[in-house]
């Protein structure tokens, strides 16, 4: 399939059950979702890949109330923050929750591994990468859900204010407020690696 | 001056660049392919589901037919008792005549 499909013309076609279509849009938008669904659950693994493809299965079936008025990824990430924040929801409800297994029980790979590999590092720099990995996994996923996710959309989705309000259905003064206040959260837990504060 | 602007709005650019240096992993290589089969596997098991009901239709028609037969047995106006004239006119003397006896005992 071409390139230069657009989303529409792939979800006209998915909504007459066409599988090669879906297949088309689950590998274009296969890596924003799950690395949205794996920062809002902090950290890669079968529960992340599960809420992952539950995102893609509602885009197919609910691919007939997609009419193209919008664009097709702020509907898309508003399927996934419903989903993830019921899962999250349903996680602070369970208790007793046992510790997620990041590799996969059929192959064996870790999803974590397929994160883009810092090439040319020394042992040295691959450790303190790791720990800046870390440390800002950390801060992240210690900011409340609605921020998190706005940084997310914004920081690496490159998402406006005005789609993320549409996406999380805020008002851009909310949207704005949550960045900043995610912004001084984050300056304060990620001091240590931050120039100006030292 | 729009670069700056924006991250001015946003986190701040050397927080933004500390984020930029940790990208969110990827998906898997085989995301699309298990996506793809979970999909089918859940159709087939709806198709199943879809066709045991389908299987068992006589006994769904015959239990929906026995609750609307009980229903319509059970709604059934109902006749009321019947009684002849004959034992109105006997159960009235009876009470007349108590009626005599009683004023009678009372000295009325």
């Amino acid at each position: 399939m071409p390139a230069e499909v657009t989303d529409e013309e792939l979800m006209a076609r998915i909504r007459e059950g066409d599988e090669g279509a879906f297949r088309h849009l689950i590998e274009r938008h296969q890596d924003r979702v799950y690395g949205t669904v794996a920062r809002m659950m902090g950290g890669a693994g079968p529960e992340v890949e599960e809420v992952a493809q539950d995102v893609f299965l509602r885009v197919w079936r609910s691919a007939g109330t997609f009419r193209g008025e919008g664009k097709f990824t702020t509907w898309l990430m508003s399927i996934l923050r419903n989903l993830v924040f019921t899962r999250l929801g349903q996680r602070v409800r369970r208790s007793g929750l046992e510790g997620e297994d990041a590799v996969d029980e059929e192959t064996g790979e870790s999803a974590m591994d397929s994160r883009p590999d810092p090439a040319g590092q020394t042992p040295s720099e691959k450790v303190s990468f790791r720990e800046l990995e870390q440390a800002v996994e950390a801060a992240c996923a210690g900011l409340p859900e609605n921020q998190r996710l706005v940084v997310h959309l914004r920081q690496y989705e490159g998402m406006e204010f005005e789609e993320i309000g549409k996406i999380t259905g805020m008002s851009l003064t909310a949207v704005k407020s949550l960045m900043f206040r995610a912004r001084e959260t984050l300056k304060k837990k990620l001091s240590g690696y931050l120039t100006a504060s030292k | 001056m729009e670069k700056k602007r924006l991250s001015e709005e946003g986190l701040g650019e050397e927080l933004e660049g500390l984020l930029a240096k940790t990208p969110p992993p990827k998906a898997p290589a085989w995301f699309a392919a298990k996506t793809l089969a979970r999909l089918r596997q859940e159709d087939v098991r709806k198709e199943k589901g879809r066709s045991w009901l389908a299987g068992w239709r006589w006994a769904w028609a015959a239990g929906a037919t026995a609750l609307v037969a009980g229903w319509i047995l059970w709604d059934r106006p109902k006749a009321g008792p019947e009684i002849s004239d004959a034992a109105v006119f006997a159960a009235l003397d009876a009470l007349v005549e108590q009626d005599e006896e009683n004023r009678w005992w009372a000295g009325l």
